[in-house]
């Protein structure tokens, strides 16, 4: 177990450093920021000392190393807009993208789960099939289809507030979460559903659920108690990549809905040709995406005795 | 869990078994496709088709590639021909689906949308397939130091956020189909190199190719020839699984503004064109054709990935 966590963390050390070489090359590839474009005119000797300050003039190889020792001092540098300090923009951001991927995840679990049983329990009844055609069709629909639809008819309605907001509304964080969190919960629960119902099949053709019946326990142990723990372990491991995705930013959900996420952040920032957020950004959702798949692996095997790592 | 029958090892029937398998090869180089003769094809189609929702995705991506082809005789109007004297007008006996913001018919731009996602999803499944085919065999096959640098890479390339990476990829080469089709690819390649790796690992070890080398093949041909073939079933089903996903992926990178040039009637693009109109009552039709004929094909091809995953392997049947 020891070296099964050693090895991965390892792994997972190599991927990120990996990752932070791709963003640099991808930025670098973006072009000359401060290069005059169509509507902004630079002069050259502006542009040359921009890129002496932000230290672009330096060969490569040197900016790169320059990157990762200010990157593992934890300093991530201003950005080329507005000189502001990239710390304070992912400050800002990600305790909001945390909120929209923790109230997602929770309301994929409801309803996820919960239609999961009902169409495992109850299989073949009305429930279940309208379980499975759901989750069926919701799986074909993009986000963005979803986001849309909910700024077209929900937005301004009752709790929800106006896409975008107006600056002249204060509108409290748990109002403004829920229409994208419900966008990016749908297709989610969709899976989890089918995930949870079809695990929970399996469970109940098992042995031990026989036993269990076969000792006279009611119905509601033998589903809430003996069966449901054990076909809950594919469902953990998906929600825990998943959220490790979520919280690297919903980049086309946080877009249309103006929310103020790393997502957002990281789609201005690619559109400006920013590459001090950009490559803040992505580090971050790379590292919150390896690292929950390292718990998730590690928390596999204490769930599900039966598999040994190694 | 499964546990593997042991394995067997110099019985008579094992080395006739190495014989016969080796035996074609040897004797016909240019090797016959004995893998999936008629019979097993035939097989997969009675099983295949007993799925309905297999045979309806069947029908919804034969009449995608349908429309990708004939898409010239098809459309009422030019696609491209903007009429700015009659922009978002509702669906009428003139213009099936009404026109778009630009003032073109949508009938014919949805049309154009399907030739789009049908050429794309499958240039980039391909260039995918073929990236992460090569690489996942080169890295089950050789193992050691080559599998850990290639199975690292994919790694990095799986963590890394597909649409961000392809986002940075076009924005770097500029607006186009195939600047979207290469990002798409760049970034869609790892499952199937891992597929194919977990293949090539479990064949390496088979009788026949040992057989194989035996005789004195090389490792590039066993690797064409003998694993290849019988490696590849999985991987491919997985490809076509992930057309849906390539088509949802332009989409959403046309409507964040990123994908094709603004002119091209794309799905995505349509949606985002229409952003303006989102909450005007009456005038859903911007968006809500193209989305759903985005919904349309992507469950289309799921339901035939579905379907072929069952047909293939009917083990796997009421799985999930």
């Amino acid at each position: 177990m020891g070296m099964f966590i050693l090895r991965r963390s390892g792994q997972a050390v190599l991927v990120v450093m990996g990752a932070t070489l791709l963003v640099f090359i991808a930025t670098f590839a973006l072009g000359d920021p401060f290069a005059s474009t169509g509507d902004r005119q630079v002069p050259p000797e502006i542009a040359a000392a921009n890129r002496a300050q932000f230290g672009l003039d330096q060969p490569l190889p040197i900016q790169y190393v320059t990157y990762l020792g200010n990157l593992f001092t934890g300093d991530l540098g201003v950005d080329f807009d507005q000189r502001r300090p990239v710390i304070d923009m992912l400050a800002e951001t990600v305790p909001n993208t945390v909120r929209l991927a923790l109230v997602a995840i929770l309301i994929d679990v409801i309803i996820g789960v919960v239609a999961g049983i009902i169409a495992a329990v109850k299989r073949y009844s009305f429930a279940d099939v309208l379980v499975t055609v759901l989750s069926t069709l919701a799986i074909g629909v993009p986000v963005f289809v979803i986001g849309i639809v909910l700024v077209a008819n929900l937005s301004g309605v009752g709790p929800f507030p106006t896409v975008p907001r107006s600056f002249t509304v204060e509108v409290p964080w748990y109002q403004e979460v829920l229409l994208p969190a419900f966008a990016l919960a749908i297709i989610d629960a969709a899976f989890i559903a089918r995930l949870m119902r079809g695990s929970m099949l399996e469970v109940l053709r098992s042995d031990y659920i026989r036993t269990a019946r076969a000792k006279g326990l009611s119905e509601r142990k033998v589903i809430g108690k003996h069966a449901l723990r054990n076909s809950l372990i594919p469902v953990v491991t998906y929600i825990g990549v998943s959220l490790g995705v979520l919280l690297g930013g919903a980049i086309i959900t946080e877009t249309i809905f103006q929310y103020n996420g790393v997502g957002f952040l990281l789609f201005r920032a690619i559109s400006g040709n920013n590459a001090p957020v950009i490559s803040a950004v992505v580090v971050f959702g790379v590292l919150a995406y390896v690292l929950l798949s390292l718990l998730v692996d590690i928390l596999y095997a204490f769930l599900d005795p039966r598999i040994r790592l190694n | 869990m499964t546990t593997l029958p042991p394995p067997t090892g110099g019985s008579p029937a094992d080395t006739a078994e190495v014989a016969a398998a080796a035996r074609p090869t040897t004797q016909a180089p240019h090797g016959g496709r004995r893998s999936a003769g008629p019979g097993q094809l035939s097989d997969i189609w009675r099983r295949y088709r007993r799925n309905r929702l297999a045979l309806l995705g069947l029908g919804i991506v034969g009449l995608l590639v349908f429309l990708a082809i004939f898409e010239p005789f098809i459309t009422p109007f030019s696609p491209f021909e903007q009429n700015l004297l009659n922009t978002t007008a509702p669906p009428s006996a003139r213009h099936w689906f009404g026109t778009d913001v630009l003032g073109r018919d949508m009938f014919s731009a949805i049309i154009y949308g399907a030739k789009l996602a049908v050429i794309v999803g499958l240039a980039t499944v391909a260039m995918s397939l073929l990236i992460g085919v090569v690489f996942g065999a080169i890295a089950g096959f050789r193992g050691g130091a080559v599998d850990s640098v290639i199975m690292r890479t994919t790694d990095v390339f799986l963590a890394f956020p597909l649409l961000v990476g392809a986002i940075l990829v076009v924005r770097t080469f500029g607006a186009g189909v195939t600047p979207v089709i290469i990002a798409l690819a760049l970034f869609g390649w790892t499952t199937s190199a891992r597929l194919m790796r977990g293949q090539t690992l479990a064949l390496r070890e088979s009788e026949y190719v040992e057989a194989a080398r035996s005789i004195g093949a090389t490792d590039r041909r066993i690797i064409s020839r003998h694993i290849l073939p019988n490696a590849i079933a999985p991987v491919l089903v997985y490809a076509f699984t992930n057309i849906g996903v390539v088509v949802v992926a332009m989409a959403s990178l046309s409507f964040l503004g990123i994908g094709v040039p603004a002119d091209i009637p794309e799905w995505g693009r349509l949606i985002s064109q229409s952003a303006p109109f989102f909450q005007v009552p009456g005038k859903s039709h911007l968006w809500a054709f193209p989305a759903l004929a985005i919904c349309v094909t992507t469950l289309g091809f799921a339901f035939v990935a579905d379907g072929l995953r069952d047909a293939l392997d009917p083990k796997l049947r009421g799985r999930g």
